[in-house]
């Protein structure tokens, strides 16, 4: 067995090791309930690992079979990490209904937008088929996931440690899938091995980030600066900004406008 | 390396960066609605506006230049302008400070209106934009009313925006106590 096979068999057996003490520490801690499609994703991604590998040893790594089956269930993967991405979303925006339904229609616009924008401007073969799609999902999943950090910023809705993370190993693991697929684009006859290093790299650095987010943080935080307010506070509250931004309002424009009329 | 392949890394990088930016916690975050009642309660730093735009306007020097103390009035005219750029800098966080107020009331609404948001959005933006453009103004000696003027009219905008949003959220606050 020569050393880059030698070196990727060990690059996977570290990466399945990985996924599945991931999958172990969510079970343990009982993170199935409040994730169950992360959870769901953790284990497509090992069933793919294994499906994979069995076929690369049945076919070959080289073989139209184990192409098939590799895109095939990378699909899969990919459509459970989009869902995944949603059910961070959808755990730190809807119990704010107001800013959710405008959240969801804002990220279903970028989400699309960002789709047509790759594939548009991709002016490939056909055999690019499926790399320029998975660019194209991948880019959008990590706009969608920034897009969304952005939005929470902007309302300052606080985010549990765990999501936050998650969602980071998210976007990054997508934003260099888009440089590496870019590059095997250009250099495809080149790279060859060295794409699946390069892949593998940085889901590997996911992983840890993911172990550390799940080891670290526990469950209670996520709900600890969630701000509820009292039908009496709504009205308290608003009364307060009227009053304060119609006092800004009113000094500017008396002195601003009288202000005008001075040489 | 064709562009468009230069273009998707390039977009990529971006996103990282972005990333990097949105994934910092926030300067300013109210945890409870005790807080953001408190800080709306502070005096306001507008309060001193009528002082600041005595000392920026060019009589209230003028006695001194009459009597040929030219230094005096340059090292005073100075000075002001320097107290005015901070009370801009001072405004321009009380603006901050009513926006995240209002980000609040739209986190804690029922129903948000995507135009209003959009509307309040660029508001702020313009509102920032004024504020720089009004700095740059002030550090050349030049007068600034006329932009004041303007940055008073997105105000009265904003308030208009705010007190459609509390009055359906009061209503809505209500129907769901009765």
């Amino acid at each position: 067995m020569d050393v880059p096979l030698i070196l990727r068999n060990l690059f996977w057996a570290v990466t399945l090791l990985l996924e599945i003490g991931l999958l172990i520490l969510l079970l343990r801690q009982g993170r199935h309930r409040s994730y169950p499609v992360f959870l769901s994703y953790i284990l497509a991604v090992i069933l793919q690992s294994i499906v994979v590998a069995a076929s690369y040893r049945m076919y070959g790594s080289t073989s139209w079979h184990s192409y098939f089956i590799a895109w095939g269930t990378q699909s899969v993967v990919i459509s459970a990490r989009w869902i995944a991405v949603i059910e961070i979303a959808k755990n730190a925006l809807s119990p704010y209904s107001g800013i959710w339904a405008l959240a969801q229609r804002i990220l279903l616009v970028v989400s699309l937008g960002v789709i047509a924008y790759s594939l548009l401007s991709s002016h490939n073969k056909w055999t690019l088929m499926i790399l320029t799609a998975d660019r194209a999902v991948e880019l959008c999943i990590a706009a969608f996931i920034v897009s969304m950090l952005i939005f929470l910023r902007y309302y300052l809705v606080p985010i549990s440690p765990m999501d936050r993370l998650l969602a980071v190993g998210f976007c990054l693991y997508s934003c260099f899938s888009v440089i590496n697929d870019s590059l095997y684009e250009h250099w495809r006859l080149k790279m060859g091995q060295l794409w699946n290093y390069l892949g593998m790299l940085p889901f590997l650095a996911t992983l840890l980030v993911w172990i550390d987010a799940v080891w670290r943080y526990s469950e209670v935080s996520a709900e600890e600066g969630r701000v509820a307010l009292t039908p009496g506070a709504y009205g308290e509250l608003s009364q307060k900004l009227n009053s304060q931004l119609e006092a800004l309002n009113n000094r500017l424009d008396h002195l601003f406008r009288s202000g005008d009329k001075q040489p | 390396m064709n562009a468009t392949l230069l273009g998707f890394i390039a977009l990529a990088v971006l996103l990282i960066l972005l990333l990097a930016w949105a994934v910092r916690l926030p300067k300013k975050a109210f945890h409870s609605v005790d807080e953001v009642l408190s800080a709306l309660s502070e005096k306001r730093h507008y309060a001193r506006l009528p002082q600041i735009l005595q000392c920026l306007r060019e009589e209230d020097t003028d006695f001194l230049s009459t009597r040929g103390r030219d230094e005096l009035v340059t090292r005073l005219r100075r000075e002001r302008k320097r107290i005015a750029l901070r009370y801009l800098s001072q405004l321009e966080q009380e603006y901050q400070l009513l926006l995240e107020a209002s980000r609040i009331l739209a986190r804690t609404a029922p129903e948000v209106s995507a135009i209003d948001e959009l509307q309040r959005f660029r508001l702020s933006v313009r509102f920032v934009l004024w504020c720089r453009y009004l700095r740059w103004r002030l550090q050349l000696g030049l007068q600034p009313w006329d932009v004041f003027g303007i940055l008073s009219d997105m105000e009265g905008e904003m308030t208009l925006h705010l007190e459609v949003a509390a009055a359906r959220i009061g209503e809505r606050a209500a129907l769901t106590a009765k």
